[in-house]
């Protein structure tokens, strides 16, 4: 089964054609698994969307013309601009991002080898070969 | 003639109980004691296609060293518990494991189909069969007691993996040093295992669990064997493929021999590593936690914290 991910954000953002708009819904009764994908999606796009909107507190800057405000000098403005990406950047890096703490093959390889090993009697049949054997 | 027939099937279909009919059993306990050399071809016919490895095989004193025949810089120790990855001479994984239980119910019917020349040299074949299944195919050489080809196949009878020695040297190889001096790490052997004691004829053998609450659990029918892996954080695997089966969706790799599948639950990661073949994995998967996905707030956790 191919999962079209990549259609989940489209279909939220109402850019799909029609077809394929009919696509994603047929596949979305059938699979559970991009059913998920879009309710996380979904739910990431509305904690993004409540987080508070900032304004600039009055009196701030008071003469100033909103139009050439040289905006980098309003501190907090920026530190809550800042910690507003860096929201969006954890939740992105939640989502799409590799497990910083997955383990690996030659671990799980290493613990079923030893295993193995205490099952002497088919020897060279048992034997686990790793992919860094393998792949050289 | 017939009667003749039936006769020489029942003594030659002996049903294991605990141990494999004795000419097998002699030899194989013959070999685990062998000392030798051998080149050994690895080809597995697989869903995902051919997986092929040609490794050198030396063994002396209860332990098998395995290295790459094309890359001198790869090792891997096996033998009595331990089992150690080398690059370059640099240990990369290690492992040691102070118990387990090797008695499992066989389940096999061994067949004993006589003499047979191997590389030149006087060899033994037999077959096993798991009820009316044949399941395996074996060549041991007579004098070293050596497995020197194993054949695995599918329900349907379509070969699955063949390991096949294409050079046997007796002399003894230098083997530099003894796992003795390994320092790898030891998961604890635990008692409770919230995996089935038994799975589509796989007893469950032993229950470890690591410091770092990496917990694994053995399986064997007395010749295939897998383990489950519990662990908290995802499991990655090279070159996966989505595979889908009614119990859910999994990531699925092959290496020459192994397979392992990779899925996630609430609790954290799952995965199976072992020698199956392929019409047993949807059967042994059922009766594992099922895929389901983590949810957002646990991701979220991972992503902040691992």
């Amino acid at each position: 089964m191919i999962h079209p991910s990549e259609m989940i954000s489209a279909y939220l953002d109402g850019e799909l054609s029609w077809s394929e708009h009919s696509q994603l819904v047929d596949h979305l009764e059938r699979c559970g698994r991009c059913t998920a994908e879009l309710e996380q999606v979904q739910r990431v796009r509305a904690a993004v969307r409540s987080l508070p909107v900032l304004e600039l507190p009055e009196g701030i800057v008071p003469e100033a013309d909103p139009v050439v405000v040289p905006l980098r000098r309003q501190k907090g403005l920026w530190a809550g601009v800042a910690a507003a990406i860096a929201v969006i950047v954890v939740a992105i890096a939640a989502l799409v991002g590799p497990d910083p703490g997955s383990v690996s093959i030659d671990e799980l390889s290493s613990r079923f080898g030893a295993r193995v090993s205490l099952d002497p009697a088919f020897g060279p049949a048992k034997v686990v070969v790793p992919p860094a054997v393998i792949d050289g | 003639m017939r009667r003749l027939v039936a006769l020489v099937v029942v003594f030659t279909m002996v049903p294991m109980s605990a141990a494999w009919a004795t000419d097998l059993d002699e030899l194989l306990e013959r070999g685990q004691s062998a000392t030798y050399s051998a080149e050994q071809v690895i080809s597995c016919s697989t869903p995902d296609g051919v997986r092929d490895a040609v490794v050198n095989i030396d063994q002396a004193g209860g332990e098998l060293r395995v290295t790459s025949s094309f890359a001198d810089d790869v090792e891997v120790s096996s033998g009595a518990g331990a089992w150690s990855l080398s690059r370059h001479g640099g240990l990369v994984e290690e492992m040691v494991i102070d118990a387990g239980n090797s008695n499992s119910e066989l389940l096999y019917t061994v067949e004993d189909l006589g003499t047979v020349q191997f590389l030149g040299r006087e060899a033994m074949a037999f077959r096993l069969l798991r009820g009316d299944e044949l399941r395996a195919e074996l060549i041991l050489d007579d004098e070293t007691g050596a497995l020197v080809m194993v054949t695995t196949f599918e329900a349907d009878g379509e070969v699955y993996c063949e390991r096949r020695f294409i050079s046997l040297d007796t002399e003894p190889p230098a083997l530099a040093e003894k796992f003795s001096t390994a320092q790898g790490t030891s998961p604890s052997p635990v008692e409770e295992s919230g995996l089935a004691l038994e799975v589509a004829g796989f007893e469950r053998l032993d229950h470890y669990e690591d410091e770092e609450g990496v917990r694994f659990t053995y399986y064997s029918d007395g010749f295939f064997s897998f383990a489950v892996f519990e662990t908290p954080t995802e499991v990655s695997i090279p070159d996966p493929t989505e595979v889908v089966f009614d119990s859910g969706s999994y990531e699925r790799s092959f290496t020459a021999g192994q397979v392992m599948f990779v899925w996630e639950t609430r609790d954290g990661g799952m995965a199976l590593v072992g020698d199956l073949p392929p019409d047993l994995h949807e059967t042994v998967l059922a009766d594992m936690p099922h895929p389901q996905d983590p949810g957002l707030f646990r991701r979220f956790w991972r992503a902040l914290f691992g």
